[in-house]
């Protein structure tokens, strides 16, 4: 008989320097915190850091996705740089939002918008805070959603810093939308950034998140974990921009739980980052769920850029939606990955995915990999792919027409990437998303 | 003259498919090109309207005075050479109105006239669609996606009528349209006939040709015009077919 025991895994020195490094900083954490159920929650994350490591490109889910280049460079947590109100201003959007900003990965009162004034039924805190004050402790600290079986995500449990916790009471509805702008200032910094929102039932919410750097210069590590809750007949429509310049790395996790007529929309918009990975982990529990995963993203020169979403269907009359595109030029990889999951109680499921990819240079690649694992017998699903280049035949109808063809391919590829973008409601958020994408691409 | 076509010959992936066609344009006339199928019908409209897959190898083409064949496919286009698509292209999430407002402004440009604004480009697509029987609903709608083969060739005439151009060539416009499109497609061809535009209507059957009427019919057969006419001459190949006509040729 042979026993079945899990493979030791092979760490290489970089890798095994890259995790002594973040276990002695976890450590440094530990030594300066007084509250036992942090440290002890800190403890068991880097336990479990301990024996999961990092990920290597025999792990499956890494298998596109190296990280060497990440590895390489050790980022350290070491506290805000100044920075001035000229710095910020740059980053706020042409519309009317509440404004919070983090400066390498804390909360800034300063940049920030009073948070003593703020509507009925809504509550926003810094992580620091709720944690100081033990207000919703215990909920912020115990979860089931399977974060320590992502690296980054136990990662984040070790060494977060701060975050935001915001909070809706029944049927509030906040009208203004909420912007947190994350900006890293620091070279070699990381930024471990926790969020929780919850939505109580019926409150409606739009969450609007942005990754920047304060110049081109810098190379740090946005590692940022959001939690969210979306309670009976709750509405949120969430956005998060990563606009991090090319050097800097950006993992983001988000794990999502729906109640019954709940409706969850998110769009990730991908511009910077020489390294980055977005991903969503959905649980649809109850019946009459809807959620919309969409997704824009333009990598170019040699960028990585990989868009992942897990879908759980476990009730009846679940509708999911997700459009995912990708333009690759340059040297710039692509990774796409879904998966559907519909549960045998999932009955009348309504799961579609589409993932489109579009490249502009032959030394781009992308590697796409769609998945529908279903297990109720009345359900319709679907998941597609598609990558391709340009059609000479569009482009020859345009220049046919008088336009010229590098307007034409323009004109061409900007109509692939905005496509997900259609489904904002809210046209001035649509607008400045894609003056984002089109900045870009026009670069 | 508008155009001259001058003992042109071309060539796509080393095969020889015009052998030497000479034909004359003046302004206001409409000539139609017939043929059968592999006769070099589908090369000529795509040489003259500069699909750079085909490669002239002999003989020139002048068009209002220049060398049309010096001109890429959008200088073409911005000196008013429309091309009429057999199989109009569909574009996914280009807007019909963005796409047309982009080239009307391009030729506009070309021609020393100041953009039209979005607010008076509406004003006019909406007058030339209103023409072609056309919903308004199109011109948000992207070009040509989930469109019939009616609406993609009606959404062509369109365009013919936005940009306004001098030479229109018409590459089997016909093909896969019921009675009732036709009619639109030959009314909106007629609906612009004038004095200072010519037509270069490139068919296989003489149905569109029973509307619109040609000045002058032409037969084109192994990359070389056979026989010219009138518009009678098209009514002789709807009762006796192209077979006469070739054998003629082949005999003389």
């Amino acid at each position: 008989m042979t026993t079945l025991s899990k493979p030791i895994k092979k760490h290489s020195p970089v890798a095994q320097n890259a995790m002594s490094f973040y276990q002695q900083q976890v450590e440094a954490l530990i030594a300066s915190e007084s509250d036992v159920a942090l440290v002890a929650f800190r403890q068991q994350a880097s336990q479990h850091f301990a024996e999961q490591g990092f990920p290597t490109r025999r792990d499956e889910d890494w298998k596109y996705t190296p990280l060497n280049a990440f590895l390489q460079t050790h980022y350290h947590r070491t506290g805000v740089a100044h920075v001035s109100d000229v710095d910020i201003k740059p980053f706020l959007p042409p519309f009317d939002v509440m404004h919070l900003v983090f400066v390498d990965g804390y909360f800034s009162e300063r940049f920030s918008d009073d948070l003593s004034e703020l509507p009925d039924g809504l509550s926003i805190e810094s992580v620091k805070d709720a944690l100081d004050f033990k207000q919703g402790y215990t909920a912020f600290l115990s979860h089931e959603m399977g974060i320590e079986k992502e690296a980054f995500g136990t990662l984040n449990s070790m060494l977060f810093d701060d975050g935001v916790v915001i909070q809706l009471e029944p049927h509030c509805v906040v009208e203004r939308p909420i912007l947190c702008t994350y900006v890293q200032t620091q070279n070699e910094h990381a930024n471990t950034i926790r969020n929780r929102v919850t939505l109580a039932h019926g409150a409606q919410l739009t969450l609007l998140q942005q990754h920047v750097s304060l110049n081109n210069e810098l190379n740090a590590f946005d590692n940022v974990v959001t939690e969210i809750n979306v309670a009976e007949n709750a509405l949120l429509n969430q956005v998060v921009l990563q606009a991090l310049n090319s050097s800097s790395v950006y993992f983001g996790l988000q794990f999502v739980d729906q109640a019954k007529n709940s409706m969850f929309r998110t769009h990730y918009i991908g511009l910077g980052s020489s390294l980055s990975r977005h991903q969503n982990v959905l649980r649809m529990t109850e019946e009459h769920i809807e959620s919309e995963q969409s997704s824009a993203c333009f990598a170019n020169g040699q960028q990585i850029m990989d868009t992942r979403t897990h879908t759980e269907h476990q009730a009846w009359w679940g509708k999911s939606r997700q459009l995912h595109k990708l333009v690759l030029d340059d040297h710039a990889v692509g990774v796409f990955n879904g998966m559907i999951k519909v549960a045998r109680e999932a009955q009348k499921t309504d799961g579609q995915m589409d993932n489109k990819n579009l490249l502009l240079s032959d030394k781009a690649k992308v590697d796409s990999k769609p998945q529908l694992e279903i297990y109720a017998d009345d359900v319709k699903c679907s998941h597609g792919s598609a990558s391709g280049q340009i059609s000479d035949e569009q482009i020859f109808y345009l220049r046919a027409r008088g336009i010229n063809a590098d307007d034409a391919r323009r004109l061409v590829t900007q109509a692939f990437l905005l496509e997900p973008l259609e489904s904002i409601s809210l046209t001035p958020v649509r607008h400045w998303l894609a003056e984002k994408l089109m900045h870009k691409l026009n670069a | 003259m508008l155009l001259n076509i001058n003992n042109l010959h071309a060539q796509v992936e080393e095969k020889s498919i015009l052998k030497g066609i000479n034909l004359q344009l003046n302004p206001g006339e409409v000539h139609a090109i017939m043929g059968p199928n592999g006769s070099g019908k589908s090369t000529l409209s795509s040489v003259l309207a500069g699909r750079e897959e085909y490669e002239v190898t002999e003989g020139s083409v002048q068009y209002d005075g220049e060398d049309l064949l010096e001109m890429d496919a959008e200088a073409r286009a911005r000196r008013g050479v429309f091309l009429a698509f057999q199989y109009p292209v569909e574009i996914p999430g280009v807007s019909n109105k963005l796409f047309m407002q982009t080239a009307l402004n391009a030729v506009r440009n070309a021609r020393g006239q100041p953009p039209l604004d979005m607010f008076d480009f509406e004003q006019v697509a909406a007058e030339q669609m209103k023409k072609l029987e056309m919903s308004p609903v199109m011109l948000e709608r992207s070009v040509n996606v989930g469109f019939s083969g009616g609406e993609k060739k009606r959404n062509d005439i369109f365009q013919m009528a936005m940009l306004e151009p001098k030479l229109c060539i018409m590459d089997e416009t016909d093909s896969g349209l019921d009675i009732d499109a036709l009619r639109i497609v030959a009314e909106g061809v007629n609906a612009l006939r004038s004095p200072d535009r010519s037509f270069l209507i490139v068919t296989h059957y003489q149905r569109l040709l029973d509307y619109i009427k040609p000045d002058h019919v032409h037969v084109l057969y192994d990359g070389q015009i056979i026989k010219s006419g009138g518009f009678e001459l098209a009514q002789e190949l709807e009762e006796k077919g192209y077979d006469h006509l070739i054998q003629a040729y082949q005999e003389a």
